[in-house]
């Protein structure tokens, strides 16, 4: 138990899909409150590192420690529960419900009222407020009542994040969260993140395309090729990496 | 047992289980061949069996001797072909991009026009058609006698195999086919066009089913509802092999054959059970079937077959308080100056309402197309029927019990069937409550079997109240279904139903929410069972007689069609649905025999006109026209929010 | 004439703006680079050409016609042959059976590719005949896409990643492979974030960007211009 440990560790994590090698012994470790890019050309293995991390699947081998409580293997709600809160690349929200009912959920989810099956849920006073609170915080108090599905993407991407940050995550997982998103609406969003990540302490662990956003906003970065972490440090670490180079621009293709 | 042994009595079985095999197989490879390309499973798959079989029939009144046989044989299955030709342009293709539910229903309405046309045409009565003389009479094989005919069925369903195994496997065509059902839309830019594919494998598949039926009729006999039995029947067959696989569709169609013909003679008692059974045993192990594999959700690029989907908004205004009383002081004002008739046929509405509402829990809150609620209101109704013939216990004792059993009931098949999703737990579902059916229909000694329970009776509530009349029959089933609706109502509108939506609009989502959708799943799937035993033992006290009919499939394809008629994203639109069923049932049956050729025609143009269901439609009209007058909106509606 | 121009297409995903004005233009005989990271809107710039995601305005004409707006079935059947990022070949048919089906009888092309030729140039999938889709190799089923899509006889080729999530020594055969394809007349349009493998095999490239069209120009200007390189395709 020598160095300090993270908030997060993945210690040599191995997954594979009928013979093919997603993940190759990933390793690295995520601090409480760092602000931290996983990256890599496409099929480098991000999706699948993402959701052996949130329980999706268990890994082959390795294992996922969060607080120090070791997750992997342990069914999503059950994780979820533990402080981690996550987004999807593909916006993953309640279309048909409205905005405020989105966020209402999540935080039902969270006070453990799901459960109370005869309750008015217009009658939970400080579940409205605290909603309304959370739209605030992603600027989407003003359109709670509209359909979800009527949103623009980029709302659409901004409430996916405020339903994962109803449950106070300590740890937020974000898959590409500027998918698809105008420029403009892209640095909004970074800025939110960034704002909430330093009010609150909250870890934010994400994938990304744009290096304008990953380099702009993470302290660290770990970069994955072919489902090997081929680089792992500070911004300007990565970005003098030849390996990383390669990776990215296929230089020096040697046979 | 001995006689098992017999070679001449094996003979005989071997083969009549394997001419059972022969027809389940040559209905069920063109469904499984379709849900395969279409990705929709065709309710009427077995109504173009019947098809085929009438055609033979017709045909075989003019074409007579065995060449004329051998004619009738072949062009019986082309006429079926054509009718799905024009199904599949004229109807199908105008859906594929809706929903499941609204593809089962288009299939299902086209079951209920199709028997109606045919009891049109050729009338009610069983047809037996004619063989040749040459393959009418009989053999000894063994020391056995066995129809020649049988010997017919036996040698041709393996060709017809080997012939498709051809045409799928050698065949360019066949090959595309194949194709197709892995990845669509490779297939689309690959130059193939989607569409005549479509049609073709359509038209293909109901070709199967018309031959089986045209090679059937001889040897069974024909009738209008022939088309409803042999479907269910393939429906375990193919589920049971793998949805979409052609070898699934023949090894089902052996051990059904076989274990039907075994069933007979080893338990006669409960042959039918054996084969839900066997169903759910399969189910429970290899919840894709033998040979299935998990089917991909459509991706959104899947359909994007040059037609945009209808968005069906769920988001509606909910309606104040004391608007909502309206219809409630009507139900209690009305009946008072109703005849007797009405006042049972109200009751009727009741219970049908009942049973609509908790159903949309699954449908319309939760996301979930149960075919099996038959089972739960047969529990319940049989609960209260047994516990009053059997028992001196009181009738409100006894229909309180009912959603206790139905509770019990719901949850032991749910803890199954929640395992699966979409088609697959809808045919899970079907067959737990066929089994349930099969059961209470062979356990005479303690369900009177087919007989059912004759003579419950209605004893007076605490205090003295006496229920044996219609009215006061009426009230107690109003205030029982009042006290039931209210609470269904309140869970939809509590943190827990609004969890459950949550599942129904993505269960991805909300297990990433924290929320165990499974258990949530089962948790509403037990208290719907539970309100649906209510519906089932109220039924028991009005009806104050009961049969295993109760519980049979069509039953439980009722609250369907009620919710979907009425609109499954509003709380009050099942009970609007099953008004509307209830009153067109009983009106038309006293108008018109051909009921179901009306309902057919109502649920069709539901489906491709007003997928929001009546209640939807009256909704979005209503919002376009009280927009123009503000005052009555605010006045009637509260502002708020979503189903 | 260009055989293939894209003017000003703008593309949706439901409500989501996927493409903004995109315009392009490949010459026949040319193999043409489309550059940018992930989800800059390469694939999406390639679904809009073959018509599986129709763009909401702008023009996309083949041969000097029109074709979006067409059902994607019509647009390859005009001689447009798309090769998807996630190489989907039909996985329970075997390598033989995904190139008979994308034969197409009524043209009367002038030596259309047959299984032999194809053969001839991936000597490897001959080896793997029998083979059933799903039982082939990543850099085996970028081979039977490639050659199942050369079976449709097209005039032109829609490449979309074919190195990704390949070895080295396979994405330098598949840079072999791809000039041949060339040198049989084929045109071809090739999306890629491995501007090195865009090297060794095109002549002209273009860089796209948060679904919009950020440089054009030869792949020579292209290696030499480091501020396009930096911002755009490298960290």
């Amino acid at each position: 138990m020598g160095a300090p440990m993270g908030l997060l560790e993945i210690r040599g994590v191995v997954k594979s899909f009928g013979g093919l090698r997603a993940l190759q012994d990933v390793t690295f470790s995520v601090g409480q409150g760092e602000i931290r890019a996983i990256i890599g050309p496409n099929g480098a293995g991000k999706s699948t590192l993402f959701n052996v991390m949130t329980g999706l699947f268990p890994p082959d081998s390795g294992e996922v420690v969060f607080g120090g409580e070791r997750i992997s293997g342990v069914p999503p709600h059950r994780i979820i529960r533990k402080g981690i809160g996550r987004s999807f690349q593909i916006t993953n929200i309640f279309p048909r419900m409205t905005v405020f009912e989105n966020v209402q959920v999540a935080l039902f989810a969270h006070h453990r009222s799901s459960r109370d099956p005869l309750g008015m849920a217009r009658r939970y006073p400080s579940v409205a407020a605290e909603t309304l609170d959370v739209l605030r915080q992603v600027d989407l108090a003003e359109k709670h009542e509209l359909s979800a599905s009527i949103l623009s993407h980029g709302d659409q991407k901004r409430l996916e994040i405020a339903i994962s940050l109803a449950s106070r995550p300590r740890l937020l997982m974000l898959d590409e969260p500027t998918a698809g998103m105008s420029r403009f609406e892209s640095r909004e969003t970074v800025e939110l993140l960034r704002g909430i990540s330093r009010e609150q302490g909250l870890t934010l662990v994400f994938t990304e395309h744009d290096m304008d956003i990953v380099f702009g906003i993470s302290e660290k970065i770990v970069v994955l090729q072919q489902g090997a972490v081929i680089a792992d440090g500070t911004p300007a670490e990565i970005k003098a990496n030849p390996q990383v180079r390669k990776a990215y621009l296929g230089e020096e293709i040697q046979a | 047992m001995a006689a098992f042994f017999d070679v001449s009595f094996l003979t005989v079985q071997v083969l009549s289980a394997l001419r059972q095999a022969a027809f389940l197989f040559l209905i069920s490879s063109g469904l499984t061949l379709v849900f395969g390309v279409l990705n929709i499973l065709n309710f009427a798959h077995g109504s173009l069996y019947m098809l085929g079989a009438y055609f033979i029939y017709a045909l075989t009144l003019h074409l007579t001797g065995p060449a004329g046989f051998v004619i009738a044989l072949l062009a019986a299955p082309l006429g079926v072909a054509l009718v799905a030709v024009v199904i599949e342009m004229g109807l199908l293709r105008r859906i594929y991009i809706q929903e499941e539910i609204y593809q089962l229903l288009l299939t299902y309405a086209l079951v209920l026009i199709i028997h109606d046309m045919a009891k049109i045409v050729f009338g009610p009565e069983f047809k037996s058609i004619p063989k040749p003389r040459a393959i009418g009479g009989a053999v000894t094989i063994f020391g056995g006698t066995v129809p020649v005919y049988t010997l017919v069925v036996v040698v041709l369903a393996p060709l017809v195999a080997l012939l498709l195994w051809y045409l799928l496997y050698r065949t360019r065509t066949g090959k595309i086919v194949r194709a197709t059902s892995s990845d669509r839309e490779m297939a689309d830019a690959l130059g193939i066009n989607m569409s005549a594919l479509f049609t073709l494998v359509f038209a293909f598949g109901a070709m199967l089913a018309g031959f089986g039926g045209a090679l059937a009729g001889p040897a069974r006999t024909v009738f209008p509802s022939v088309g409803t039995e042999v479907i269910i029947e393939c429906f375990v067959v193919v589920v049971i092999g793998g949805l979409g696989n052609l070898w699934g569709a023949l090894v089902g169609s052996l051990l059904i054959g076989t274990l039907e013909t075994v069933g007979i003679i080893v338990f006669p008692e409960f042959e039918m059970s054996f084969i839900y059974l066997l169903m759910v045993v399969v189910l429970i192990l290899r919840p894709w079937g033998l040979f299935g594999r998990p089917l991909k959700v459509k991706a959104l690029a899947e359909k994007n077959l040059g037609m945009e989907a209808q968005e069906i908004s769920p988001v509606h205004f909910s309606v104040r308080p004391l608007v909502r009383m309206i219809p409630l002081v009507l139900l209690l004002i009305v009946p008072l100056f109703a005849g007797r008739y009405y006042q049972y046929l109200l009751t009727q509405i009741l219970i049908a309402s009942l049973m609509a509402v908790a159903f949309n829990l699954l449908l319309g809150t939760t996301g979930l197309l149960s075919f099996g609620q038959a089972a739960f209101y047969g529990a319940g109704a049989y609960t209260v029927g047994l516990l009053a013939t059997k028992t001196g216990i009181g009738s409100l004792s006894s229909l309180l019990l009912a959603p206790l059993v139905a509770m019990v009931v719901a949850g032991i098949i749910g803890f199954f069937c929640i395992r699966l999703s979409g088609v697959h737990f809808a045919m899970l579902t079907l067959a737990f409550g066929q089994l349930v059916f099969a059961i209470i229909y062979k356990w005479y000694n303690f369900t009177g079997g087919d007989n059912g329970i004759q003579g419950i009776p209605v004893r007076p509530l605490p205090g003295g109240i006496d229920i044996g009349s219609n009215l006061s029959m009426y009230y107690f089933a109003l205030a029982a279904v009042a006290v039931a609706v209210e609470i269904l109502r309140r869970i939809r509108s509590s943190p827990f139903g609004a969890t459950l939506k949550a599942i129904r609009e993505n269960n991805q989502r909300a297990e990433y929410l924290g929320v165990n959708v499974k258990l949530y799943q089962w948790t509403a799937f037990v208290i719907a069972g539970a309100f649906t035993g209510l519906a089932g033992g109220l039924y028991a006290l009005m009806e104050k007689s009961i049969s295993p009919d109760i519980i049979l499939w069509t039953k439980s394809a009722e609250p369907v069609l009620m919710t979907i008629i009425g609109g499954i994203y509003s709380f009050a639109g099942p009970a609007v649905g099953a008004v509307v069923f209830i009153v067109l049932n009983s009106y038309l049956v006293a108008w018109t025999e051909n009921w179901a050729l009306v309902l057919g025609l109502i649920l069709l143009a539901m489906v491709l006109m007003l997928p929001g269901g009546a209640v939807g439609f009256v909704n979005e009209k209503a919002r376009g026209a009280f927009g123009k007058m503000g005052w009555v909106r605010r006045w009637a509606f509260s502002k708020s929010g979503a189903s | 004439m260009a055989l293939l121009t894209l003017d000003s297409v703008n593309t949706y995903y439901g409500r989501s703006h996927i493409l903004f004005d995109v315009s392009l233009a490949v010459e026949k005989g040319e193999v043409v680079a489309l550059l940018g990271r992930n989800g800059a809107g390469k694939s999406t710039t390639f679904r809009s050409i073959i018509g599986l995601t129709p763009p909401m305005s702008g023009e996309v004409r083949f041969k000097g016609e029109k074709v979006n707006g067409l059902r994607a079935f019509r647009i390859c059947r005009r001689g447009i042959g798309f090769v998807p990022e996630d190489r989907r070949c039909f996985p329970d048919l075997t390598v033989r059976e995904n190139l008979e089906v994308a034969v197409r009888r009524e043209k009367n092309t002038v030596d259309p590719w047959t299984v032999e030729r194809v053969y001839a140039l991936f000597p490897r999938l001959q080896e793997r005949e029998k083979n059933l889709g799903s039982q082939l190799s990543g850099g085996e089923q970028q081979m039977l896409t490639i050659a199942r899509t050369l079976m449709t006889n097209p005039e032109m080729l829609l490449l979309d990643e074919p190195s990704e999530g390949l070895a080295p020594l396979v994405v330098a055969l598949l840079a072999d492979m791809i000039l041949q394809i060339r040198k049989e007349g084929v045109t071809v349009l090739l999306a890629e974030q491995n501007l090195n493998f865009c090297a060794k095999v095109s002549d002209r490239g273009y860089v796209i960007d948060k679904g919009s069209v950020k440089y054009e120009g030869t792949m020579k200007n292209l290696l030499a211009d480091d501020e396009v390189k930096e911002k755009y395709l490298a960290v």
